[in-house]
């Protein structure tokens, strides 16, 4: 059995899967209502919840798998990239039960884990395939050619992720934390043609929406506050639509370019619905597995070096890719 | 009893290897690479994982990451030998190293972690002592002139007795528990603003 531990960002995960891909259990806490109040993820306060969650989550992940540490053969723990403070907690843990049981260990991208979402039982996903990786802190199209091999990255960001301009949207139209799933909601009952907001023309395969961001500023600006409760769902339509149709369209170019045949999304913003009726053809992993989670850290575990006792007590985290 | 002691919370990391009292070994370096020193210890000490009968970790006050790279490697330890832990104040580490001294830890903005009745987050100015009071630890070193200025003996930059040692943490260690109680002392609420420590 592997043992996947996560705590890059807001959410404190441990799973427990078979080496074949069966998830056996897959625990997430999350923090999001801690941080809803700041409209974002405070590091510090982050970290300091991940330090008083680790244990029961560990705890509750194999209980829930029925097993114990006997069992476990890896220990998957996701090195990076992320907040530094938040990762160098579940490190550390990682390593102190990997030594104290001399296991192996594996340092997990984040991102890889991402895409070994789509490697899970009972639907695995196999390459070759294109992949949209959209989260609170990502948004790239990646090029993934084997489950093993590090994926080429065809575009990426220039400023803000499609996750961030969820929030900031969010924020915008005075509705809470996380705000993906709160424009999600609202939209249903929006026009999303209401408004024509821009999608951003940047060469190459990259994002931009600071741009759409500073678009959906001054429509809610023009407002007066009544209206613009009235035309809140309206708004946030049609600002879900714009982010959708930036990351479909880029999608769609990139899959031209390469010629690749099959997509795949994963990430926060893969659970968008108005993206998932915008990609239909495109792989994705079931809800759970889309936000952050262990399940996909000890799934690509699998597909990660591992680095046997004694290599990995002085591993650190690392905050970015770069 | 066997236990295994270590504090992350300052820029040196300590651990040591204590049976009875008796001190097997006691290192430093930094908080990331302390299982390598654990690691060393144990086995130069010829005793395996499975002997540890407790830990004693340091609680800070200090660097917010280094207290939690402790305390989170003491709860994977803890979890995975079965082992119960007790904390201990890396002020009162300081301390029993340097009888009768007044440490003073690093709190970085300009601040200081001393004891002062209690643990408690101060400017070096703030700080209130005796004439002649020797002042040790990281902060004591960094506030040097501040303190001599208000007629604190500070040994060299060099002393050891500015350096948190985890025999000390393991002679201090009382109470040994389920790791979970075992909590972080911050002394300071975080910062709502995205600035990292
Ligand atoms: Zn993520």
């Amino acid at each position: 059995m592997i043992l996947g531990l996560e705590s890059s960002c807001d959410e404190t995960a441990a799973a427990v899967i078979t080496p074949d891909g069966r998830i056996l259990s897959n625990v997430v806490s999350s923090q999001a209502d801690l941080h809803a109040r700041y409209g974002g993820v405070v590091p510090e306060v982050a970290s300091r919840r991940h330090l008083e969650l680790v244990t029961p989550v560990l705890q509750e992940s194999l209980a829930e798998a029925e097993t114990s540490l006997d069992d476990v053969e890896l220990i998957g723990v996701t090195a990076g990239p992320g907040l530094i403070g938040a990762l160098l907690v579940g490190v550390a843990a990682a390593k102190a039960i990997a030594w104290a049981r001399r296991l192996p260990l594996a340092a997990v991208d984040h991102l890889q884990g991402h895409v070994a979402s789509l490697y899970l039982e009972p639907d695995p996903v196999e390459p070759p395939f294109l992949c949209l990786l959209a989260s609170g802190g990502h948004t790239l199209l990646l090029d993934v050619q084997g489950r093993g091999d590090k994926a080429r990255v065809l575009g990426t960001t220039l400023d803000d992720a499609a996750g961030e301009a969820f929030d900031k949207g969010a924020r915008l139209l005075g509705l809470g934390y996380p705000g993906g799933a709160e424009i999600d909601r609202i939209a249903r009952e929006g026009d999303p043609r209401a408004y024509e907001f821009p999608v951003a023309r940047v060469p190459g395969l990259d994002f931009s929406f600071s741009g759409l961001k500073t678009a959906l500023l001054h429509a809610v600006k023009e407002l007066p506050p009544e209206e613009l409760e009235r035309r809140r769902a309206d708004l946030a339509a049609s600002y879900q639509r714009a982010i959708v149709r930036a990351l479909v369209e880029r999608t769609r170019q990139a899959a031209e370019q390469t010629g690749a045949t099959r997509f795949a999304v994963v990430g926060g913003v893969a659970a968008n619905s108005e993206l998932r009726v915008s990609l239909p053809e495109a792989a994705a992993a079931p809800l759970a597995l889309c936000t952050d989670n262990a399940a996909m850290i000890a799934s690509a575990a699998r597909f990660t070096r591992t680095i046997p006792y004694p290599g990995y007590l002085g591993l650190d985290a690392y905050a970015s890719t770069a | 009893m066997l236990v295994l002691a270590f504090d992350t919370a300052t820029d040196v990391a300590t651990s040591a290897l204590v049976s009875d009292g008796e001190v097997l070994g006691e290192r430093t370096s930094r908080a990331v690479t302390v299982l390598e020193d654990v690691d060393a210890l144990l086995r130069q000490a010829g005793a395996h994982t499975r002997e540890l009968e407790g830990l004693a970790v340091g609680i800070g006050p200090g660097s917010f990451t280094g207290v939690r790279i402790g305390l989170a490697t003491a709860r994977g330890l803890s979890l995975a030998l079965g082992v119960p832990v007790a904390g201990v104040s890396t002020l009162d580490a300081l301390a029993a190293g340097a009888p009768g001294a007044l440490p003073v830890i690093d709190a970085r903005r300009g601040e200081v972690f001393v004891l002062q009745g209690e643990p408690r987050v101060l400017v070096p100015q703030e700080v209130r002592f005796g004439p002649g009071t020797v002042c040790v630890g990281g902060g004591a070193v960094r506030y040097r002139a501040v303190l001599e200025a208000a007629g604190a003996q500070i040994p060299p930059d060099d002393d050891e007795r500015h350096l948190p040692r985890a025999r000390f943490h393991a002679q201090l260690a009382r109470k040994f528990g389920p790791a979970d109680l075992v909590e972080p002392m911050y002394l300071r609420v975080p910062d709502a603003d995205k600035t990292r420590e």
